[in-house]
């Protein structure tokens, strides 16, 4: 065999190019086209249908600043992350010291926490509007029962903190997991040594376990806070965003905009301003949590 | 994002712990949590058999004369929203998914793992920053690209944009995979002439099991339970149904009728619940290391 060198190089390229070409046109055609895109209408008044959208610059930003409805769905959406998050991690962390062992009850008790992040959110949503509703069965009971109404979904408090409760429901089982697979990380040696050395099992949990877990802290923190502020299907089945706007949540509201007040040109730029919050919370998390472990370690 | 490797939860195991707490006080307080997130379910299957008044006044009855199966029934032949159609179509769209996702993210993530070049790590970098876009954000614009390529409310383009939001992730994975397999395999078979493709499908590949199964899980879960991009792309127009949008088509106007709501969540979740129930260690890790991908 005497190809030239050349020929090889240029079958070489040939070859990875085959392998790259196609996932990468995909992504950028259905990803990194459609991202910008979203970033230019941000800065035009399209309604979605007319032939020439204007550039208004930076106005949908500005009106997004005043609009009072969009800064509401907004801190739902932070106070869900926030909340939300809070509870996951404990839970998350609580549940994973009480199941981790390999008994068959805390296999049964692992699936049984976990098997709700199997259903999908719309479906999870309308289940428990089906038990919550004001006509809904536990109610449906009480009245029976002669026993007041609660006004778990349509009362606006009790509705945020009904979302909120059926979201760490639907979602703690992955936290534990997570946290069981970091506590399998703990080195056995130094729990041993502390022991010996005389340490309570409290003593040992906070200075041997947790500063173990802490990138798995790092790793459920970001995790559930990522995961939601998307929240999206779970507000459409179970709130409709009600009562009076009081649970819609930035997704929400982004997708009623673009799709049902034909307001594309804001919905893209609440879409641009949502992008742009996850992504830095995440990494902000993540940089805060890497400092305070080498705080820890120093 | 992801610091952690696949969570594993070894069951059949038996060796000391790190932690573990024990005694009566927390088999109790387990139980009992057990109970809180099992009712739903309960409920969910025992309303499924009532009529409206008797999931009202006895939700948590099983009495057996409050039992019947009319209304399952009903909502097996709903004509709004035809169950074994949707089953058929989400089925279909699962399949489709993973043999593309896997096809495209095979050879480049074969390409990242093996080549050492800059502009392969900046290869990476690219897809996995695509898992911080929310998809649900992300399918606005993308319905314009669809339209423009004469794609939205197809079959293609939904495939398409579903398979593109798999590709990060899988990307990630079996890249990081794959630098785990010794290229030494690789030259071996390239001694004996076999191309770069045929070293990925036939040496490769085969290896990279356990990566496809997690990421098959994954997929096959994401999309069953997807809602709002089929209801945005495939939309009430196209006729076509996934369990989900048929869900909320069936369920969203009758949402007090509980002989509707209930039956139909039934329906619509049984396949996956059994599913989950027979490979329960391999879901929950598969799922587990997805949620990780933020």
């Amino acid at each position: 065999m005497s190809t030239p060198a050349a020929a090889v190089r240029l079958r070489d390229r040939l070859t990875t190019a085959s392998m790259v070409g196609p996932a990468l046109l995909l992504f950028v055609v259905m990803l990194v086209v459609p991202v910008g895109l979203s970033i230019y209408l941000s800065l035009t008044d399209w309604n979605g249908y007319s032939a020439n959208p204007a550039i208004v610059g930076l106005q949908n930003y500005v009106d997004l600043a005043r609009s009072e409805e969009a800064l509401r769905a907004g801190w739902v959406t932070l106070l869900i992350a926030a909340v939300g998050t809070v509870l996951l991690s404990v839970l998350g962390l609580g549940f994973a010291l009480l199941v981790n062992g390999a008994s068959r009850l805390n296999a049964f008790f692992r699936v049984v926490l976990f098997y709700p992040h199997v259903l999908s959110a719309l479906v999870v949503g309308f289940l428990w509007s089906a038990v919550l509703g004001t006509s809904g069965v536990v109610n449906g009971w009480l009245t029976s029962k002669g026993a007041e109404v609660l006004p778990f979904l349509s009362n606006p408090t009790w509705a945020l903190a009904s979302l909120i409760g059926v979201l760490v429901w639907a979602g703690f089982g992955v936290n534990v997991v997570l946290y069981l697979a970091g506590l399998q990380t703990v080195s056995r040696d130094l729990l041993e040594a502390a022991r010996i050395d005389g340490a309570s099992p409290r003593q040992a949990f906070l200075n041997v376990t947790l500063p173990a877990l802490a990138p798995v802290v790092t790793v459920n923190l970001v995790l559930s806070l990522v995961t939601l502020l998307k929240t999206y299907d779970l507000v459409v089945s179970l709130t409709g965003g009600g009562p009076a706007g009081s649970t819609q949540t930035a997704a929400y509201l982004i997708l009623w905009d673009s799709f049902h007040n034909n307001a594309l040109g804001f919905g893209s730029a609440q879409s641009v301003v949502l992008m742009i919050v996850t992504a830095g919370l995440a990494l902000t998390v993540a940089r805060l949590r890497s400092r305070a472990d080498q705080g820890a370690q120093a | 994002m992801s610091a952690i490797r696949m969570p594993r939860i070894r069951t059949g195991v038996v060796q000391p712990r790190p932690i573990e707490l024990t005694g009566a006080g927390r088999i109790a307080f387990l139980i009992l949590t057990s109970v809180l997130m099992l009712v739903p379910m309960y409920l969910l299957v025992v309303s499924a058999f009532k009529s409206q008044e008797d999931i009202l006044t006895h939700p948590f009855s099983l009495s057996p004369d409050l039992l019947t199966t009319e209304h399952l029934q009903s909502a097996w032949t709903n004509p709004d929203f035809n169950i074994l159609k949707g089953y058929a179509v989400t089925a279909l769209f699962v399949v489709l998914v993973n043999v593309l996702s896997v096809v495209l993210a095979g050879p480049v993530s074969y390409v990242i793992a093996r080549r050492t070049e800059r502009r392969y790590r900046a290869l990476l970098l690219l897809f996995v920053a695509g898992t911080f876009i929310p998809s649900q954000v992300l399918v606005i614009p993308v319905v314009y690209t669809l339209k423009f390529l004469g794609l939205m409310g197809t079959i293609p383009g939904f495939v398409l944009f579903e398979t593109t939001l798999t590709l990060p992730f899988s990307i990630f994975l079996y890249a990081g995979y794959i630098m785990t397999i010794p290229a030494s395999l690789d030259e071996a078979a390239a001694v004996d002439g076999a191309g770069k493709h045929r070293i990925l499908w036939s040496i490769v590949f085969p290896l990279m099991k356990p990566a496809v199964v997690t990421m098959v899980i994954l997929n096959t879960f994401s999309v069953w339970n997807d809602f709002v991009n089929p209801q945005i792309i495939l939309g009430p127009g196209s006729g076509l149904y996934t369990v989900t949008t048929g869900v909320y088509a069936a369920v969203s106007q009758y949402s007090t009728d509980y002989t509707v709501v209930f039956p139909t969540l039934l329906l619509a979740v049984a396949p996956l619940l059994v599913v989950f129930v027979l490979l329960q260690r391999h879901v929950i890790s598969g799922l587990t290391a997805g949620a990780t991908k933020g």
